[in-house]
């Protein structure tokens, strides 16, 4: 849940990366630890294994500047893709503020992006939350690979986005779609939050 | 040290007082920071954060997993520093302490005066009041402005 803090007039939100294994949520979080100027960003966490895939989590905090009068920060993190990892993914996902679901755009990978989307919403049920309610944004990744290998968006947004929600092409290695997918995800959150907010 | 709100500070410098401890910091089960004292950048205090719920997390499904009952405390003992986390419970929902202790107090004293803070925080929580307007209504060029000074497009 976001936290306004009206004395010090501070915002704080929590967007949670979530998809299948070797998707791109930490090349995501990479990309944008790389971009961000230093003073904008922390140190980004990240607990992995020792072939480096998460284990638990990666966190980045940055700091979005002033909108209307607060000082907005936001904590990204991933989740963990493996199947067995469950436990730790709904940890991560206590308390968010908004999702980016990111999908991996090959074929033959569609089985796990429907099964790690349906994880997400029996997630978000367990923690009480209708998947409906909470902003979402997908991010099709992988979009730079041969045609012949990869689902387009259209494909992909006929199969994975019942909600009609804002989905972005992306190739987060190299940077495509990956400011577009997050700004997509902020505007949501914080649109949510001008709705109005606990005094 | 910097409070969310006005009436956590007081409860806080007492327990900063008595226990001696060096950092501490108060927050929500899902990491978002309440207050803090001893930390100097905020983005650092969001990843001690962030790690501090995570472990409480992590070890209290642990503990469900197991059978038993939420471990009451963590601690964790180095050559020079402490760390001693602990959730509470609070009219405004669950918090987590995370306090970090040097060689001139004790994980006893830290804990003791932890206990004391806790009572403090719950006897001295103020009602909530209704919802507030949080954005103007125009946030949305702010943001996009924001998002491009940040992010360069």
């Amino acid at each position: 849940m976001s936290l306004v803090n009206f004395t010090a007039r501070e915002i704080t939100c929590k967007i949670v990366y979530y998809g299948p294994g070797r998707s791109g949520k930490t090349s995501n979080l990479q990309y944008i630890y790389g971009r961000v100027p230093q003073d904008r960003r922390g140190k980004m966490v990240s607990l992995a294994t020792a072939s480096d895939r998460t284990l638990f989590f990666d966190f980045l905090p940055i700091d979005l500047g002033s909108i209307s009068g607060f000082t907005t920060k936001f904590q990204l993190y991933t989740v963990p893709g493996q199947v067995y990892y469950n436990a730790t993914r709904k940890l991560v996902l206590q308390g968010a503020d908004g999702v980016v679901f990111v999908a991996d755009s090959q074929a033959r990978r569609f089985d796990e992006n429907m099964e790690s989307l349906q994880n997400l919403q029996e997630n978000l049920l367990a923690e009480g939350t209708d998947i409906r309610d909470m902003p979402l944004v997908y991010q099709y990744n992988k979009q730079d690979l041969p045609a012949d290998l990869i689902m387009s968006p259209s494909e992909l947004d006929d199969a994975l986005n019942f909600r009609s929600v804002r989905s972005f092409s992306s190739d987060c290695l190299h940077g495509s779609g990956v400011f577009e997918t997050l700004k997509g995800v902020s505007e949501l959150v914080l649109q949510k939050l001008a709705a109005g907010a606990p005094a | 040290m910097r409070a969310l709100e006005p009436w956590v500070e007081q409860p806080l410098m007492t327990f900063l007082t008595e226990s001696e401890a060096r950092l501490t910091l108060l927050m929500t089960s899902a990491g978002q920071v309440v207050a803090q004292h001893g930390f100097t950048r905020a983005v650092d205090i969001m990843s001690a954060a962030a790690l501090g719920a995570a472990i409480v997390s992590s070890t209290e499904e642990m503990a469900r997993v197991l059978g038993v009952r939420p471990f009451r405390a963590l601690t964790h003992q180095g050559e020079s520093h402490g760390i001693f986390l602990s959730a509470f419970e609070t009219p405004r929902g669950r918090w987590i302490g995370l306090v970090v202790y040097g060689q001139d107090t004790s994980l006893g004293l830290v804990q003791l005066f932890f206990d004391r803070m806790v009572d403090e925080l719950t006897q001295g929580v103020p009602a909530e009041g209704g919802t507030k307007q949080v954005l103007a209504q125009d946030f949305e060029s702010e943001l996009h402005s924001s998002l491009r000074a940040l992010f360069g497009r």
